[in-house]
């Protein structure tokens, strides 16, 4: 075994460093800093600057786009893109729908959707779920019928982050209603200005409101949209699914997040120490970062390709439990620094840098914790729930 | 010892009951969130109409002198629909402080009018610097030929928006002390804004504020007398989140029942019957420690500090996992503002963040 990063390793960390502190520009990584997901506007200049740079979707085979890095590398490659407040947003077309296409799609699909979403031109959305389909996914109902050159789908999807700021969703549908609820689904690509799609955004408690409604009303979409094989939906979505998990240890995120609660409990004083040398603030972020040391090495492990003993699916539903819930952690420790000062209401309406309302000025850093600390509630819901991800562990690992 | 509600508290508690079935759904209290006043007057009317703003409060004022389990049984129904006016900050808060206070003028004009229903007072004392010290005041009032200049800035003014007064603490020769200034008072700026669970709070500006004499509220024992107040409005607070959570343990079982998963409801799920099962043992032991509180919240200073920064602890506590839960339970739904179960989240994590946090009351309590 050999722990260490190379001196190359090293050398490449300092380029990409570089890199992003001559061209993120301040008012996109502002807006990061603030509203941990932001515009999509900032997101579409940002990738269009890395992949000017060739490095615009790094964990894509070479001939689609992505580098030939190491894992290592990009690793590394994500750590300094969230150390420095860049976007990472378009994560549901570059994580999700891509691998898809490169793994199941037809040539034609790869070369029509890969590269404007490379270059930040084409936003994706996810449909999966449904209002009766959270967890039991396999229960959705949403159809889609053939009828000549063309799919026509009727349904109702709901939780589409980003949706109508997005050009295209990836959706999972009902394609044959005779068999298994599993081997009927289909997944298919539809536009979100396709006649007969509309959305109605939900508010959510953390005072934003990026999650949607679809709904589906006899919206026709050319037959050569649907990726893969009628009837393989349900396989392509779990495989999708175990990307997403693979990426839901949000090691990056976590690690930014907890930098700023140590940015913060050094900016506020009590009874004139800093909050960060006081002995119960200092041991209280000590015990979340001996948890975050070791989910940086879970992550580590599963990029180096160790062999583990057990199920890869059950180690990555691990990853899944503690990363969701490190994100609870890191942003209460936000809020925890923060104390009286969390408990200002700061709404999605506010442009970072502008005062928020009339009157006395807050601290900068008391703008987003106590949002992002609400927002990390949905991190044990999302992609697989807890309660989900522990069946995986118990039918995996103990054949329960 | 004898835990049983008298008759009359029994009638309040219907009383009480009876208003928020009819009156405070959750879509009426979105109706008042809408009106961007932070609380319905009509309401506040009411609860003048039917004494709720006399409990606790001396007789000579038009009061019904009582002990403090009737505001707390006010609080905890209150929470349970997550009530938005002012009760807690003006009839247990401030109404407390006018009602210790040296200047006896002002003290009886100002709850007379209070248990009318026609005065809300607000107190204007936190500043950003002092995170929850009661004892860190840097608003200065410099003596003038005629009474008073005040400078300095309030923040964190809790119902500051709806208050036609303003208790206001200031250094005076070195000391702290109180005035009762009204909020049009020239020089004297209120600043609203939102928290997180929907009520309004208030920065307050003191720029060249003249005061008289005779809007020295008091000057005696101040850090004391806002401490036994402040242990008050955190009991008060703790009753609140007991009601909320009582709501949201409800809530949950019910959405348990309805919704199904894998052709089954989520009740029939063990993982879901321990969860809704650890929510209950909490709210068992906040109301416990809301009894400890009742018991020791008119005895002397350090029994007082003890059972009410126990109570604090534990209700934070049990309000994060509670209000935790109920999200959990209730799936993306529960991340919804249209669904009510995350805002009691909110509301307990800023009643947790306001009059001291955790680690605070911790420490209140190791030194008491």
């Amino acid at each position: 075994m050999n722990f260490g990063f190379s001196p190359e390793d090293d050398a490449f960390r300092a380029e990409v460093r570089a890199f992003i502190r001559a061209h993120l520009p301040p008012d996109v990584a502002l807006d990061v800093h603030h509203w941990y997901n932001p515009k999509l506007s900032n997101y579409r200049r940002w990738q269009r600057i890395l992949s000017e740079r060739g490095w615009g979707a790094p964990h894509w085979p070479k001939e689609y786009g992505g580098s030939d890095w190491s894992p290592v590398r990009k690793h590394i490659f994500m750590q300094e893109i969230y150390a420095a407040d860049a976007p990472d947003a378009g994560w549901q077309g570059m994580f999700m729908l891509a691998p898809v296409l490169i793994e199941f799609g037809s040539q034609a699909q790869r070369e029509r959707f890969l590269p404007p979403m490379l270059r930040g031109e084409e936003l994706w959305c996810q449909g999966f779920s449904e209002p009766g389909a959270g967890s039991d996914l396999a229960n959705l109902k949403t159809s889609a019928r053939l009828e000549g050159d063309e799919y026509v789908i009727t349904g109702q999807k709901i939780w589409t982050s980003d949706a109508v700021h997005c050009d295209w969703g990836f959706f999972l549908v009902r394609t044959d209603s005779t068999v298994k609820p599993q081997r009927g689904l289909s997944f298919i690509l539809v536009p979100t200005n396709a006649p007969g799609l509309t959305f109605r955004p939900i508010h959510s408690i953390d005072a934003r409101s990026e999650l949607n409604e679809a709904f589906l009303e006899q919206v026709r979409v050319p037959k050569e949209n649907l990726v893969g094989e009628p009837g393989m939906g349900w396989t392509y979505a779990k495989f999708l699914l175990e990307k997403e998990r693979t990426t839901s240890a949000f090691l990056y995120f976590n690690q930014r997040q907890f930098a700023r609660a140590k940015a913060i409990a050094s900016q506020i004083r009590v009874n004139d120490v800093r909050l960060i040398d006081t002995p119960s603030f200092a041991q209280k972020l000590a015990r979340v970062e001996a948890d975050l040391m070791a989910l940086e090495w879970s992550v580590l492990r599963i990029l180096a390709g160790e062999k583990n003993r057990h199920n890869l699916d059950a180690v990555v539903s691990a990853l899944k439990i503690r990363g969701s819930e490190m994100q609870q952690r890191v942003t209460d420790l936000q809020i925890e620094a923060l104390g009286p000062m969390a408990t200002r209401r700061y709404a999605d309406a506010f442009v970072p840098g502008d005062s928020p309302s009339e009157g006395p000025d807050w601290p900068p850093y008391t703008i987003g914790p106590a949002n992002l600390f609400l927002n990390t509630r949905a991190a044990t819901i999302y992609g697989g729930s807890r309660e989900i991800q522990k069946n995986i562990i118990a039918k995996l690992v103990f054949g329960a | 010892m004898d835990l049983r509600l008298t008759d009359e508290q029994e009638m309040l508690r219907d009383a009480l009951t009876r208003f928020i079935q009819e009156c405070y759904s959750f879509e009426q209290r979105r109706a008042i969130v809408a009106g961007g006043q932070g609380f319905s007057a009509e309401h506040w009317r009411t609860f003048a109409d039917l004494g709720w703003l006399a409990l606790g409060l001396p007789e000579e004022a038009g009061g019904i002198p009582s002990s403090f389990i009737e505001p707390a049984l006010v609080a905890e129904a209150f929470g349970s629909a997550l009530v938005l006016e002012p009760y807690a900050s003006n009839i247990v808060l401030t109404s407390r402080i006018l009602d210790r206070a040296d200047n006896a003028t002002l003290r009886h004009e100002a709850l007379s009018a209070m248990t009318e229903g026609k005065l809300r007072v607000a107190l204007a004392h936190s500043e950003q610097q002092a995170r929850y010290e009661l004892d860190s005041v840097r608003t200065t009032a410099r003596p003038d030929r005629t009474g008073y200049v005040l400078h300095g800035t309030k923040f964190l003014v809790l119902d500051g928006p709806s208050a036609h007064k303003l208790v206001v603490s200031a250094l005076l020769a070195g000391s702290i002390v109180l005035f009762l200034l009204d909020r049009h008072t020239p020089g004297l700026k209120v600043y609203p804004y939102r928290l997180l669970d929907d009520t309004l709070a208030a920065d307050v500006v003191l720029e060249d504020v003249h005061a008289t004499d005779a809007e020295i509220l008091t000057r005696t024992d101040v850090v004391a007398l806002l401490e036994e107040a402040r242990d008050r409005f955190i009991l008060a607070k703790v009753a609140e989140t007991l009601g909320g959570m009582e709501r949201v343990l409800q809530i949950s079982g019910e959405y348990a029942r309805s919704r199904s998963q894998f052709g089954q409801p989520l009740f029939k799920f063990q993982a879901t019957q321990h969860r809704l099962a650890e929510m209950f043992v909490e709210v068992q032991e906040t109301r416990s420690i809301l009894y400890c509180g009742l018991a020791n919240i008119d005895s002397g200073t350090p029994s007082r500090r003890r059972a009410v920064s126990a109570a604090k602890v534990v209700a934070a506590n049990a309000g994060r996992i509670v209000g935790g839960l109920g999200i959990q339970l209730h799936g993306g739904m529960g991340m919804t503002e249209e669904y009510s179960v995350g805002h009691y989240f909110k509301r307990f994590i800023t009643t947790e963040k306001l009059c001291g946090d955790t680690d605070y009351h911790l420490a209140r309590l190791a030194a008491a």
